[in-house]
């Protein structure tokens, strides 16, 4: 046990108490981040993290994945039990986004908002396209850089409509509650246009890097639906209530089209859901499993990008 | 040519220091490194203070021997750049040359504005992120003229000689071709970076506009001269030290301290109207 080098840091500044727990060996294929909740049990943080959608305060709990300023692309596994956050891989070697300049790495904290899923069967009306069979995306806009694994309960804003390889990608814009930026009495931070008075530039640029972002590796320019307009907040509230359904849909399996292509539905908290199992203790996810030293983020991932 | 660094007390601390040395003897960063790596194919030496995407505003120290470099400090605090949306700390590898000085007695011809008692400042747009002390072979593209609190500041502009687009970029207009908006950035950077701090913004000589390699070179040529005139006891020295790699500095030996954590309140990012991707 004195040997075990078990990293577990609680989520501070939040009334949650979730905490992570981190093996192998971060950007590498190795690294798995779990979700440990309250009572020290290990969770999924694509299931087991109350959505907490608050319609009259406007705010829900999100999932950081991605820091700011950083490039590597973690994400909640679909596919691995329990839902822990790995580096995606792209032809088996860790997925680093590229600078797009003058932004290094992603310009904000990247995440998800956890017991909710774009149904990759059903088509959006306005846009005409399926969800991308992933949480819905957030991207908080805060002023503190966040942690892998971190639970923030947020603001929400609006969203913006990503057209991403063919798929719909909503991306909710978010601001922890608690940031300097909602707490200032002099800003009236509430809905999508209030974010350009607050943060003059931030919406466009934001914009402008989702279109861009897989250029540098030779993809075509991302699309975006309803105009290229941002969502107000009232409309972005009913795209998450409609992604918290989906999710039912799919942890209650009541989905008609079974798909090998859905996220595992294994769960420690929704008691009497097909997945639902008994909790495992961290223990037993860590056993034989050492948290191992940072591996090196390869030199050229300093390269910027011009267009 | 090869030089290496050596650092005492932990990076982000009042402590901190970074020596310059060549085989293992410390030398002054300010008059030991010669400008001039290979001058017959005009590669320059350049020292690297601030790493891009960095905020600590670390710099040649002008008054202590031998010149290590130091995090500037303000009222006896340590002093970072702020973020000013969408930039992340310097957007460049900043820092000096060797063997230059921008005299503050003298008035430029063209800017009217005397010399902010400096090293020439540089910076290097190459893709990879230098280190603190690093001693890197540039080339020269071209410059900027600042006028930072009413003191010409020039910022000459380089890419690293083994930069993948070194080979491409022969003067300022080549910038522009091969990483648009570069320029445009860099004008902005520096006309708003210290608005966050309360200041007013910087204003630039030329409109704005970067000056060619050739008058970069000629503001490089007359900084070189004054520095001569520096060392030769022909300009008044001030507090600045003339150390040398000959003058028996006593230098501590290196630590290898792990960094003092920087303050959150740094992560802040800066919005300010007007100003543009």
């Amino acid at each position: 046990m004195a040997r075990d080098r078990l990293s577990l840091t609680a989520s501070h500044l939040s009334k949650s108490y979730f905490s992570t727990v981190e093996i192998g060996s971060k950007y590498s294929s190795t690294y798995k981040n779990y979700l440990i909740l309250p009572n020290g049990g290990i969770g999924s943080y694509f299931h087991d993290i109350p959505i907490n959608l608050n319609l009259p305060n406007k705010t829900c709990n999100v999932v950081i994945e991605i820091p700011r300023w950083s490039n590597a692309k973690f994400e909640i596994n679909k596919d691995l039990q329990y839902n822990p956050i790995t580096q995606d891989l792209k032809n088996n070697k860790p997925r680093f986004v590229k600078n797009l300049y003058p932004f290094k790495g992603y310009p904000q904290n990247y995440g998800a908002i956890p017991q909710t899923w774009d149904d990759p069967t059903i088509v959006e009306t306005n846009t005409g396209y399926k969800g991308d069979n992933d949480p819905i995306d957030i991207v908080e806009i805060g002023s503190r850089i966040a942690q892998t694994g971190e639970v923030i309960e947020c603001k929400i804003l609006g969203s913006l409509a990503l057209i991403d390889d063919g798929e719909l990608d909503w991306k909710v814009i978010a601001i922890d509650i608690n940031d300097e930026l909602v707490n200032n009495s002099k800003n009236n931070l509430n809905d999508i246009q209030d974010v350009e008075t607050v943060c003059p530039g931030l919406l466009s640029n934001i914009k402008l890097w989702f279109q861009n972002y897989k250029k540098p590796d030779g993809k075509s320019e991302n699309q975006f639906g309803f105009n290229g307009e941002y969502l107000n907040v009232d409309k972005t509230l009913e795209i998450i209530q409609h992604g918290h359904q989906s999710w039912k849909n799919l942890i209650n399996d009541q989905l008609k089209n079974q798909n090998d292509k859905f996220p595992l539905i294994i769960n420690t908290t929704q008691v009497g859901t097909k997945g639902f199992v008994t909790q495992l203790n961290k223990n037993d996810i860590i056993q034989g499993n050492i948290h191992e030293k940072d591996s090196e983020i390869p030199k050229d991932i300093e390269k910027s990008y011009y267009f | 040519m090869v030089y290496t660094t050596r650092q005492i007390g932990a990076k982000n601390s009042l402590d901190y220091k970074v020596f310059i040395e060549k085989d293992g003897k410390p030398v002054s960063p300010f008059h030991d490194i010669p400008l001039y790596a290979d001058e017959s194919k005009q590669i320059l030496n350049f020292v690297v203070e601030i790493p891009r995407w960095t905020n600590a505003k670390l710099e040649i120290s002008k008054e202590q021997d031998l010149n290590p470099i130091i995090q500037d400090t303000k009222k006896g605090k340590l002093r970072f750049v702020r973020n000013v949306f969408p930039h992340h700390g310097y957007i460049w590898n900043y820092g000096a040359f060797p063997q230059t000085w921008e005299d503050p007695n003298v008035a430029h011809p063209e800017t009217k504005a005397n010399g902010d008692n400096d090293p020439l400042d540089v910076l290097e747009i190459g893709e990879a992120v230098g280190y603190t002390g690093q001693v890197k072979q540039v080339k020269v593209l071209g410059v900027f003229a600042l006028l930072d609190e009413g003191e010409t500041d020039w910022k000459v502009v380089v890419i690293d000689v083994n930069d993948p687009l070194a080979p491409k970029l022969n003067d300022i207009e080549d910038v522009e071709r091969h990483l648009p908006g570069l320029l445009r950035a860099t004008n902005e950077w520096f006309r708003v970076y210290k608005i966050p701090d309360g200041k007013p913004e910087n204003q630039f000589a030329f409109s704005g506009e970067a000056k060619n390699k050739k008058y970069a070179e000629e503001v490089i040529r007359e900084t070189h001269e004054a520095w001569e005139n520096l060392i030769n006891g022909k300009s008044d020295k001030g507090d600045i030290s003339l150390a040398t790699i000959n003058s028996n500095v006593e230098v501590p030996n290196g630590e290898n301290k792990q960094d003092d954590p920087i303050d959150k309140s740094i992560d802040k990012w800066f919005f300010i109207s007007g100003a543009s991707a």
